[in-house]
């Protein structure tokens, strides 16, 4: 693998984050906010490596994101 | 009562040298008797399980289980691939995302927590092999 560059390990890192926030979350929802969570990061699979603020922008919102799903009165998102 | 805590002290010093004392005796009589006694304590001893010494998992069992772990893996895109040595993005196809989620995996399968900076580090079995190898608290 190409060695990352400080943003995309970020963006890891923020990954990294979300998959372990759904432990928290039940049992039996859990690959569901697995699955969102990659699809939030697919989304934006196509955007230049190169393009530092939209990235930038990407990881405020999705950490922002993250913030509100993380609540434990979020149980359950759409798979 | 520290007079009473006192002579019990000399007691209990006494009954121990006269303990001591009597297999002494015995020793200059039927020594290899005596030695085969104190060597038995011995090996009862290594058959104790100690939970604070580590859990002693093999290299074998390590690559075993992440092989197994990545042999589940849906996105693995070439199972033939799949060796103890495979990497993951160049044999396995697999993307810096699919990375994270197969180091994750491997945390809840040895139950650590793996810090950011050797979780980026991790790229091949190899690799996993051995950072799980280098942490005592794995299992």
């Amino acid at each position: 693998m190409p060695r990352l560059s400080g943003l995309q390990k970020d963006v890891l890192v923020l990954y990294r984050r979300c998959l372990r926030a759904c432990r928290a979350k039940p049992a039996d929802t859990r690959s569901n906010f697995q699955a969102f969570a990659r699809r939030e990061f697919e989304k934006n699979m196509a955007l230049n490596k190169k393009d530092f603020s939209t990235i930038e922008f990407m990881l405020r919102k999705g950490t922002r994101q993250l913030e509100i799903y993380e609540a434990p009165g979020v149980t359950n998102i759409a798979g | 009562m520290y007079r009473t805590a006192l002579l019990r002290s000399i007691k209990c010093a006494a009954q121990a040298t006269s303990r001591v004392q009597r297999p002494a005796i015995q020793t200059a009589f039927r020594a290899p008797f005596v030695q085969s006694r104190i060597s038995t304590p011995a090996t009862s001893i290594s058959a104790i399980r100690c939970y604070a010494s580590s859990s002693g998992l093999g290299q074998e069992e390590v690559t075993g289980r992440i092989v197994d772990l990545l042999k589940n893996f849906d996105k693995v895109q070439d199972p033939t691939k799949l060796s103890p040595s495979s990497h993951f993005t160049n044999d396995l196809g697999l993307d810096s995302l699919d990375t994270v989620e197969v180091v994750m995996a491997i945390e809840e399968e040895f139950s650590i927590e793996i810090p950011d900076k050797d979780a980026d580090a991790i790229h091949s079995v190899t690799q996993a092999v051995d950072y799980i190898m280098a942490q005592p608290d794995a299992h």
